[in-house]
């Protein structure tokens, strides 16, 4: 694997990085096989429910950032994300799904994640 | 069943000895397969696939085929080749002369805070802060990193970030030539941004270019 680093950073810190390549080779699409199908169908939903989580996520951000949130609704707020996000990594965790499953390939106009 | 490594211009030069590849043409293009890997997905059968596909990308130009592609027969190949022609054929012509160089940026150690709930206790403000912080880090990376990077390649693409710490995942299309000069143009912006870690890596064959 060594010879294909062609920069990184000094050190050992480098130790932690994963595999570059290897997530690449994987297949990387939505598995329809039947005996799979409620696989398949959560990884579907769950993709769904991950976008909309981001993207309201990334709007309370942007809202706590501008400053027209009070104190409370910012903590309010994120104890609501926080327990998204744990609730969706349970969901994951159930069906057996990577972080990196949850996207789907749009062809054309790239990874909807 | 036959399983499926690259498709590639025809003619093509001999393929290399390696895992019984073989060429099947179909007028100007033509797919290499091989036997069907039997078993189960390891890493191992992972890695060899990626070596036969860049045995093959030495001296060809080539659509890297994803592990576990299989087709019944050679005639399946053939007609793969014939109803995907002009999709194939506009791929290939988008990656030839080029290869892809990967690039992942995360937060220099002693700066890298985890904001995973898991981790420790944190209060709904403090949760939100740390993804405020990751965002504008993330956004510091691809304005540093990606942004002229992207300018010196061909292509590029950007993929989702998923690890604690990690700022940037992307891919780039680079003409074969200037991969020791995009590897400089990394090396000097690591020297310039001690709080990011950047790694390079590469030559791969163009797996995010390719289509699907």
């Amino acid at each position: 694997m060594s010879d294909k680093y062609l920069h990184r950073p000094s050190g050992l810190d480098s130790l932690g990085d994963p595999l570059p390549s290897i997530d690449r080779v994987l297949p990387r699409r939505l598995n329809a096989d039947p005996e799979n199908l409620e696989r398949g169908l959560a990884q579907l939903v769950l993709t769904i429910v991950e976008l909309l989580r981001q993207l309201m996520e990334r709007q309370a951000v942007r809202r706590m950032d501008d400053g027209s949130l009070s104190d409370e609704q910012v903590e309010r707020l994120g104890q609501t994300f926080m327990a998204l996000s744990e609730r969706m990594a349970e969901l994951r965790e159930e069906f057996g799904l990577e972080e990196e499953d949850l996207n789907l390939n749009l062809g054309p106009l790239g990874n909807l994640l | 069943m036959i399983t499926l490594y690259a498709i590639t211009d025809h003619p093509t030069p001999p393929v290399p000895r390696l895992g019984e590849m073989r060429v099947v043409p179909s007028g100007d293009l033509a797919a290499v397969c091989g036997p069907v890997i039997k078993g189960e997905v390891t890493a191992e059968a992972l890695w060899q696939h990626e070596q036969l596909v860049e045995a093959l990308m030495q001296d060809r130009d080539v659509l890297p085929v994803r592990y576990g592609t299989c087709l019944p027969d050679d005639a399946a190949a053939e007609r793969t080749l014939q109803d995907n022609h002009a999709e194939f054929a506009a791929s290939l012509d988008t990656v030839r002369g080029a290869v892809e160089l990967a690039v992942r940026v995360f937060a220099a150690l002693d700066r890298a805070h985890v904001p995973t709930p898991a981790a420790a206790p944190m209060t709904g403000a403090e949760y939100l802060r740390a993804r405020a912080r990751s965002a504008a880090e993330e956004s510091d990376a691809t304005v540093i990193v990606h942004s002229p990077l992207a300018r010196a390649a061909r292509a590029c693409t950007v993929a989702r970030v998923n690890r604690p710490g990690e700022l940037l995942r992307a891919a780039y299309l680079v003409d074969r030539d200037q991969t020791a000069p995009f590897a400089a143009h990394v090396k000097e912006i690591q020297e310039g941004n001690p709080q990011l870690r950047i790694t390079c890596t590469g030559p791969w064959p163009p797996y995010s270019f390719a289509g699907s």
